[in-house]
């Protein structure tokens, strides 16, 4: 059963001063299946950010629908559902980590027992324990991103939306969070994310949707259709090389 | 609600956390030391002096946390994209203004009581020093000027979030503040020159079809001034206060309106 869905969604920006239309997403459609993990990737401006910021009804659609569990993305029970990462987050300076989760449970009224004990948790496995009383505006870039995850499942949500998690990790944040989001899977979340980082979706993705110039180039099984000569890289190589050839 | 309760409780910590304010605080507190001395250099009414200064140092620094701290607590949110945790959590556009603006509002109560409270120290000094006063000095107008100056206060927060709802940056919103302030100031006085009507001096149907619209467009900040009264120990006329509290109800309620209905239509690319 499809839990996120994506009907012919297209969205066009038009410039602030001269009023000309750009076309940053054209005709997307996708269906997301309960408990899949979906890898979206694409080259720089190819409408990953812009798709997922439908998804959290930060911009909505020039046309085409979008539902998250049958229901409109704008919907307050949907984002009970959902758990969000940003790209590059950005917090409030003076808050600490522990304050920033105890705002997010609250926001989905958890009671104060429950917030304690997922925000230990969660500042553990994240490995934020030591630094959850300081003010985030002293964490490093990385700390930051752990954070964001952090809020991002303070509520146990049942759908992850992730922006690049792993963009700013160090190598040994991004051994954590890639385990943590293993494990997420492991617990039969769903969680659509975008990355440019070809070999994390191979090893992670059930799914991975190519998006090239707002379109969808490509739906690849990564379970199915890869093998050692047909990598991600290869596909996706194609699939730009194509892309460039048709503009040409 | 406790979504909306929790971005307040955040942008008020947010606030009082922040270094600007103990900046503010500073001066203030400076003011009101510098006004112990500037009171000497008065022969007479010297607890009307104390209390003018006092009343005015409240007005002035909370103008400046409002400005500056306040406009930055919403523009900020936007500017640095902060938003985007908030709104994908349950909270709705309605409630986040709503909730940044009751943040707002407690940081204002919390420092005109701080503010109001440190103020009481020249004014209740100058008393002593100087007993044979021809004014009768009442604490309970001077109360109420503090109460009327956090509600002043709290009308140009709501102006602030208006504006901060369809503006890119904070420094278009910050100056389309300190605009509608002046405005908001001044439009009392020139309305009163206008029905004076001056002989000899003719006034353009246009211009004063411009201050009237001014005068029912802009809030009309002379209302929670009531500092005159305070320093002279005067009465307010009967009624003045729930029509104040009437006014900035309807004014502060629109304006917030205004900006939540705005800000569900604004995208966030």
């Amino acid at each position: 059963m499809a839990i996120i869905e994506m009907d012919s969604l297209t969205k066009v920006y038009k410039k602030e001063f001269t009023r000309k239309k750009v076309c940053a997403l054209n005709d997307l459609s996708l269906k997301i299946k309960e408990g899949e993990v979906f890898g979206f990737l694409g080259p720089n401006g190819a409408g990953k950010s812009t798709t997922i910021k439908m998804l959290i009804d930060l911009i909505r659609p020039t046309s085409g629908h979008l539902s998250i569990a049958g229901r409109k993305v704008s919907d307050m029970s949907v984002k009970r559902l959902i758990g969000y990462l940003p790209e590059n987050p950005y917090f409030y300076d003076h808050l600490s980590a522990k304050e920033l989760l105890k705002f997010g449970g609250r926001s989905c009224d958890m009671d104060s027992a429950l917030i304690k004990s997922r925000s230990d948790s969660l500042l553990d496995q994240l490995e934020l324990t030591e630094a959850m009383k300081r003010p985030l505006r002293s964490y490093s870039k990385g700390m930051v991103q752990r954070a964001g995850l952090a809020l991002a499942l303070i509520h146990d949500p049942q759908i992850l939306i992730l922006d690049e998690p792993m963009s700013g990790l160090d190598p040994m944040g991004r051994i954590k969070v890639f385990n943590l989001i293993l494990k997420l899977k492991g617990e039969g979340k769903t969680i659509f994310f975008s990355s440019h980082i070809l070999h994390d979706i191979e090893r992670l993705c059930d799914r991975a949707a190519m998006l090239i110039n707002g379109r969808l180039s490509r739906l690849v099984d990564v379970q199915k259709e890869l093998s050692k000569e047909d990598t991600l890289e290869a596909i996706f190589m194609e699939e730009v090389g194509k892309s460039e050839g048709i503009r040409e | 609600m406790r979504g909306l309760l929790s971005l307040a409780y955040i942008t008020f910590v947010e606030g009082i956390r922040s270094r600007a304010i103990f900046g503010i605080f500073i001066m203030a507190i400076l003011m009101f030391a510098a006004s112990l001395t500037l009171t000497n250099l008065f022969m007479r009414d010297i607890v009307k002096v104390a209390a003018d200064l006092s009343l005015a140092t409240i007005s002035f620094s909370g103008l400046l946390m409002v400005l500056f701290i306040g406009n930055n607590l919403l523009s900020k949110d936007i500017d640095k994209r902060t938003i985007y945790m908030v709104i994908s959590r349950p909270i709705s556009r309605a409630q986040y203004m709503f909730g940044k603006f009751l943040g707002l509002f407690l940081l204002i109560i919390a420092s005109t009581i701080f503010l109001g409270i440190i103020s009481s120290i020249p004014v209740y000094l100058a008393g002593i020093d100087y007993e044979n006063s021809t004014v009768i000095f009442k604490w309970n107008i001077y109360l109420i000027a503090i109460i009327m100056i956090a509600m002043k206060l709290a009308l140009i927060a709501a102006v602030t979030i208006f504006f901060t709802s369809f503006t890119s940056t904070s420094f278009i919103s910050l100056v389309l503040t300190i605009a509608t302030y002046i405005i908001g100031t001044s439009t009392e006085t020139v309305r009163g020159i206008l029905k004076m009507k001056t002989e000899g001096i003719e006034i353009s149907p246009a211009i004063e079809a411009i201050i009237q619209g001014a005068y029912y467009i802009f809030p009309n900040l002379s209302t929670f001034d009531i500092k005159l009264q305070a320093s002279h120990g005067l009465t307010l006329p009967e009624g003045y206060i729930l029509w104040a509290i009437t006014y900035w109800l309807i004014y502060t309620g629109i304006m917030v309106s205004a900006a939540s209905i705005i800000m569900n239509r604004r995208e966030f690319p």
